[in-house]
């Protein structure tokens, strides 16, 4: 009852959740149609194989990322909506009511963004057996299938994850602040154990085995992941180190400092984004110039691999684009009371847009900084056992590109944001927004 | 920019009128509903005096002190502080125009939760781009009993103890002319009496110029007087106001028609 209608008067406010279900059902619809395109009859077992394999791969891949995706939106959306929840609340909604208004609300929004993604997923789907049929890695003759493999584990699984995305974020919102400071620090430090464990096995493998790339690969995403669950204390050591000059980076330090929660956030979603596709993606090319190298042909193994990589980094970095820019919009937008209390006090626009620049920046740096270092940690012993170099050349120009998407999704995200907000008047921006 | 000189005229010394309002005019909406909220109102206040501006709700009362304060622009009619006047531009050039001439006390007080008390009171030197004097501040923050209260931050303040900071953060900067928007509107009587007392003190002790919004008697009875508007013109004046003179007065502000002052 109430979730349809919540719906129905604030259709924008599931835009970003319903763009995270949009994708993910396409992504998972896209890849999970090889499954149907494989059970065919008359198709032969390379094909088989290599249709399953990027099904199960990306299709896993898939899963997680909706669930995170849809989590951080609703996350987002829920705590937007505090004041509303609290008023619901105080005119008798019970905890359960509200629970099953949210949850509702988001299997409302994910059955529409899987029933959007079905028609440009049929066409994904066929575009990728094309991929793979240009490739080699299939045989021309099979016909692509859009099945009930892919409609049925596209919708559950877009509804699955986002009424279990919409439970825990709900549950968040009602229960208040938990410190769970201790269990967070010991998964990160096994994260990095485990990612340096990992990473330096690379030095066992022979330059030639298949599974070459797995050790590093996994080490660099662990190493990420341990970075990322630390986000609060690196951020504040970076805090610590830094000396800003000028009104606008005194604010910014100030107020990163104090709202360390919601920063370390956004600066988790860049940690793992730099990570990623740095790693994956100069490790590809390093691959990819030693096969060249010795002049042998790659095996329809070593294409899947490459198409494998390339697919699992491209969605990564979409999804990772709108959770952070979901994240940033939001964060920023509320702030228009805060912003207009720094105008009041004698800030002109430039100095608020200043500082919000400057957090963000500091962000930014933090983020990709140790990103990088995640994906290095990879990269630097996969180089040095598959070539004869310690730093491929690839990764300048790859590295590049991964900051540069990073920065302008960031500094774009929240300064346009900024802008915006900072259309409001001063004193009205401090009467409304309370 | 501004038409009377620059900042250098005006660190000279003071002008003799710290506000001088000259038929201003505001207007919201557009043509059929348009609302009329000042209609040419003339006044000047002296230096150093303690002026409440009473009224009821639509008087316009709060758009006066927009527009006096440069935090709105007036359709027509002459708005000059500390003897330079506000003219056109961005809100970045009225920031500009307001930092050393205007100080603020708003109801809500306004004040930065991510800062402290002794951060939030230097924050508009700090965006001034002014050397901060931590003495000085601290002085200002003694003086306004919250010397003890340096690094809290404002929610581990009451509404008293805010709104005494940002009594404090407009007194720092040294401004020309303070405005209050109902600064005890969301207080208990014993800390709007304290917050009062203060107000009184920046005018009495340190020299500054006050002009203070509100609807009750009693806060009114503080000021040196009193000037009551309606729909959007001035209604009469009361010189040392007593709460029940000026309750008397804002009874019966329908009856008389626009008397100017």
């Amino acid at each position: 009852m109430l979730a349809m209608r919540s719906i129905r008067h604030r259709p924008g406010r599931f835009l970003a959740t319903l763009l995270c279900a949009f994708l993910g059902a396409a992504i998972i619809m896209t890849f999970n149609s090889m499954h149907d395109t494989a059970a065919q009859d008359g198709v032969d077992s390379t094909s088989s194989e290599t249709l399953s394999t990027a099904a199960g791969v990306v299709g896993g891949y898939g899963t997680l990322l909706v669930f995170f995706a849809v989590a951080s939106a609703l996350t987002v959306n829920v705590r937007q909506r505090t004041a509303e929840l609290t008023l619901l609340r105080c005119s008798g909604a019970t905890p359960a009511q509200l629970k099953r208004m949210v949850v509702g609300e988001a299997v409302v929004v994910g059955l529409v963004g899987a029933v959007l993604a079905i028609g440009p997923a049929m066409l994904g789907g066929r575009a990728l057996l094309e991929v793979f049929q240009d490739s080699g890695q299939v045989a021309g003759s099979v016909d692509h299938s859009f099945g009930p493999i892919a409609l049925m584990t596209g919708i559950d699984i877009t509804l699955l994850a986002s009424a279990g995305a919409a439970f825990l974020a709900v549950r968040r919102a009602t229960r208040g602040h938990e410190k769970r400071g201790g269990a967070r620090r010991f998964l990160a430090y096994a994260a990095l154990v485990a990612g340096a464990v990992s990473a330096s096995s690379t030095f066992v493998f022979s330059a030639t085995d298949a599974a070459l790339m797995a050790p590093p690969a996994y080490g660099a995403i662990l190493l990420s992941v341990g970075f990322a669950l630390m986000a609060p204390r690196l951020l504040e050591g970076v805090l610590d180190r830094l000396r800003l000059s000028g009104a606008s980076g005194w604010l910014a330090v100030r107020n990163l400092r104090e709202r360390a929660g919601q920063p370390a956030g956004i600066l988790m979603s860049l940690i793992l984004f730099t990570a990623v596709a740095t790693a994956t993606l100069t490790m590809q090319a390093v691959e990819s110039d030693a096969v060249e190298a010795s002049g042998l042909t790659k095996s329809v193994d070593a294409k899947n691999l490459e198409t494998l990589n390339f697919t699992v980094v491209g969605i990564i970095v979409v999804f990772v684009c709108v959770m952070l820019v979901n994240s940033l919009y939001a964060a920023t937008s509320y702030r228009g009371r805060e912003f207009g209390q720094q105008r009041l006090a004698g800030a002109t626009p430039g100095q608020v847009l200043g500082a919000v620049g400057t957090e963000t920046a500091i962000l930014t740096v933090t983020g990709v900084l140790f990103g990088v270092l995640a994906a290095l940690a990879g990269i630097v012993p996969f180089t040095v056992v598959r070539s004869d170099g310690v730093l491929p050349g690839a990764v300048y120009g790859i590295g590049a590109a991964v900051v540069a998407i990073g920065a302008a999704v960031t500094l774009g995200t929240s300064l346009v944001t900024a802008r915006r907000v900072l259309r409001t008047p001063a004193v009205g921006a401090v009467a409304v927004a309370s | 920019m501004f038409r009377a000189g620059s900042r250098r005229t005006h660190d000279k010394g003071p002008a003799a009128e710290a506000l001088r309002l000259v038929k201003v005019t505001k207007t919201y909406g557009s043509h059929d509903s348009a609302v009329t909220a000042l209609d040419g109102v003339t006044l000047g206040l002296g230096r150093g005096t303690f002026t409440a501006v009473m009224g009821p709700s639509g008087s316009g009362k709060t758009t006066l002190l927009h527009c006096a304060a440069g935090l709105d622009r007036p359709d027509s009619g002459i708005v000059r502080v500390d003897g330079t006047e506000l003219t056109g531009g961005g809100e970045a050039e009225l920031t500009k125009f307001r930092r050393g001439r205007i100080g603020f006390v708003f109801q809500q007080y306004n004040l930065l939760e991510t800062l402290t008390v002794a951060q939030n009171t230097v924050l508009p030197l700090k965006l001034a781009g002014q050397r901060v004097d931590r003495q000085r501040a601290k002085e200002v923050l003694a003086s306004v009993g919250l010397g003890d209260r340096l690094g809290h931050r404002p929610d581990q303040l009451s509404g008293g103890q805010r709104q005494r900071v940002a009594i404090a953060r407009a007194l720092v900067t040294e401004p020309r002319v303070i405005f209050a928007d109902e600064p005890t509107g969301a207080l208990d009587t014993r800390s709007a009496r304290e917050v009062l007392r203060l107000l009184q003190q920046a005018v009495r002790v340190h020299g500054r110029t006050l002009v203070m919004v509100t609807h009750d008697p009693v806060a009114a009875s503080y000021a040196d007087s009193v000037l009551f508007l309606a729909d959007g013109r001035l209604a009469g004046r009361l010189d040392a106001p007593t709460p029940d003179a000026v309750a008397e007065r804002l009874a019966h502000l329908g009856d008389n028609v626009a008397m100017g002052v």
